[in-house]
């Protein structure tokens, strides 16, 4: 079977006192895609953003097999984490917050390769370049800002941003949400057919159930900061185990007006 | 049929510097009596500018330029929503007292510096000549009507200390404390989470059964859509494309658009395959050009070039 890219362990996290994360763990397999879901106030942001070290966790470790081996990335200091962060980008939820108005799409993209010390200017506009055309946006939109781009093609452009370091892990926080069901579908196409392309792993946090069934090979199932339950997508979503999972599910509107919505009472399972 | 509102070739236009965009664009649907309507359609769409034009809520550089709005409440003499003055008292009858409006986000619908109980028993106040001990007693019963527990302490609480899902059945006793003819809903469950959008939509669904009052209901979801509504409008670039009942429009979609629409939702059935967009499920058919709405045999409409729209043939 594939390898762990990602072996996360026992993670906590707390905010003031307020216990966000409670001792999650989980192993994450080269090349899948696994989803985190649950609502707002489960946790799932939160352990993404442990993961990245965006945050600091409090307790609890996150092994990341990288180019060079196996490291920590938890206790690792922020020096150090720096060349590890060409190998692990974030896609964001909300394409307008995301960019830099300031910024034409060019420099947006080309960013990262300069932080990470790519000097030559023409190897950067290479690989812009062919980042552009993998996300499928016009080789013009260079020289243009965020402003004038759709809310779809500015989720291109944060991808592509997200992808010019050549990442083998990618974390989406809710990186389709923000769109309409139409650019949706060629968001989450386009995120597919790159993972196949370029063998990329994806940790995708959503609260859109039916996106994570479609996209997910595993998911996790979040509540109150635990990892309630997880398993494959097919077992998770046709043979729920967990109360939670249940009442998640009985919770999505069918578009069928002859299958009626008959939600779960939270009360009633003891959740 | 019984309508309670009537739209009819409703324009609005917004000048911006860079021109005139028209946001709606010649629309035309009923909304019968005691039923739910929905709009449902993309952002840009129009849907929720039409709701607005309903409240007459189109304030410059928007300007309604033509069409009309034909209100027959149950009681009184049916008029024109358009054409009333800025002035005219109807208006403020009209606007969360026929007619009520339930928004996307509670916490901007609500005032942050005013109890719960204040803000439900102003609506009361506003409309109807009683007191205020009267407005509180009515103000409380349809908070318990809504869900609200513990509700004597919770009539002294402020909109911070309720949770998303709270606020927003504080917001809909707001809309129907004064038991309007139409309740309005734009994307009233956008904002929440599945599980309390479950309870919303139920909530919603519920006392729609029991009050009986007609509810114009705009949303981009389907699901959303197929729990709820008995009509459903289809809306695109300031135009309808397609009416017809929730299982004409969901189960056989006429319209090219609508059918890439419902494609284009991810689900179990195309797991593991490509998502259809709506680019690939529309192909070449022309759904940019405003052909006029065309009524078919069974009651739907639908606006497609006049040689694909014969009577009834379904392309699915």
């Amino acid at each position: 079977m594939s390898e762990v890219l990602l072996e996360v362990k026992n993670l906590c996290k707390s905010f003031e006192g307020v216990v966000a994360v409670e001792d999650v763990t989980f192993d994450l397999l080269r090349a899948e895609t696994l989803g985190i879901v649950g609502e707002s106030g489960s946790g799932k942001t939160t352990v993404a953003r442990c993961i990245l070290r965006a945050i600091d966790p409090d307790t609890g470790t996150v092994q990341f097999n990288s180019s060079n081996g196996w490291v920590y990335l938890t206790n690792l200091p922020h020096r150090e984490l720096v060349p590890l962060r060409r190998e692990m980008q974030m896609v964001f939820q909300d394409p307008f917050a995301s960019l830099n108005p300031r910024m034409t799409v060019r420099e947006i993209i080309e960013e990262p390769l300069i932080i990470h010390g790519e000097r030559s200017r023409s190897r950067r506009l290479d690989q812009v370049m062919d980042i552009l055309d993998r996300v499928q946006l016009e080789r013009d939109s260079l020289t243009r800002y965020p402003h004038a781009f759709s809310g779809g093609q500015r989720q291109r452009i944060g991808i592509a941003r997200a992808l010019v370091l050549r990442p083998s892990f990618i974390v989406c926080d809710e990186s389709v949400s923000a769109l309409d069901v139409s650019v949706q579908a060629q968001i989450i196409n386009l995120l597919e057919d790159l993972q196949r392309e370029l063998g990329l792993t994806y940790l995708f946090v959503a609260h859109d159930l039916s996106v994570v069934q479609h996209i997910c090979d595993r998911v996790l199932v979040m509540n109150r900061g635990r990892v309630v339950e997880s398993g494959t997508v097919t077992d998770v979503f046709e043979r729920p185990q967990e109360n939670y999972t249940k009442l998640l599910l009985s919770a999505i509107p069918s578009t069928d007006p002859d299958v009626p919505l008959q939600p779960l009472d939270r009360e009633q399972l003891g959740i | 049929m019984d309508n309670i509102l009537q739209v009819r070739d409703l324009a609005v236009d917004f000048t911006t510097d860079i021109g005139i965009t028209k946001a709606l664009n010649g629309v035309s649907f009923d909304v019968p009596r005691g039923q739910v309507t929905a709009i449902v359609g993309e952002s840009g769409s129009g849907k929720s500018v039409t709701a607005n034009c309903v409240m007459r809520l189109i304030q410059p550089p928007g300007r309604i330029v033509s069409g009309s709005i034909q209100f027959s409440p149950s009681q009184g003499s049916p008029f024109d929503i358009v054409s009333l003055a800025d002035k005219d008292p109807r208006l403020h009858e009209l606007r969360g007292g026929l007619i009520s409006m339930v928004f996307q986000e509670p916490m901007t619908a609500l005032s942050p510096v005013y109890t719960i109980g204040n803000q439900v028993a102003e609506a009361i106040l506003c409309h109807r000549d009683v007191g205020k001990a009267v407005a509180w007693q009515e103000a409380t019963e349809m908070l318990i009507r809504v869900g609200i527990e513990d509700i004597e302490r919770r009539m002294f609480m402020y909109p911070f200390e309720f949770s998303g899902g709270m606020r927003q059945r504080v917001v809909i006793a707001m809309a129907l404390v004064c038991n309007p003819e139409v309740l309005i809903c734009d994307e009233p469950t956008t904002a929440l989470d599945v599980t309390i959008q479950a309870e919303v939509l139920t909530l919603i669904r519920d006392l729609q059964h029991e009050l009986g009052n007609s509810v114009l209901f705009i949303t981009h979801d389907l699901g959303v859509v197929a729990q709820l509504a008995d009509y459903v409008v289809v809306m695109y670039q300031g135009r309808v494309l397609e009416i017809g009942t929730v299982r004409q429009v969901l189960k056989t979609p006429m319209h090219p658009y609508t059918q890439g629409l419902l494609q284009a939702i991810p689900g179990l059935a195309r797991a593991g395959e490509r998502l259809a967009t709506i680019e690939s499920v529309v192909g070449d058919a022309d759904i940019t050009t405003p052909y006029p709405l065309v009524k078919l045999a069974d009651g739907r409409q639908v606006s497609l070039p006049p040689q694909s729209t014969p009577g009834g043939q379904e392309s699915e």
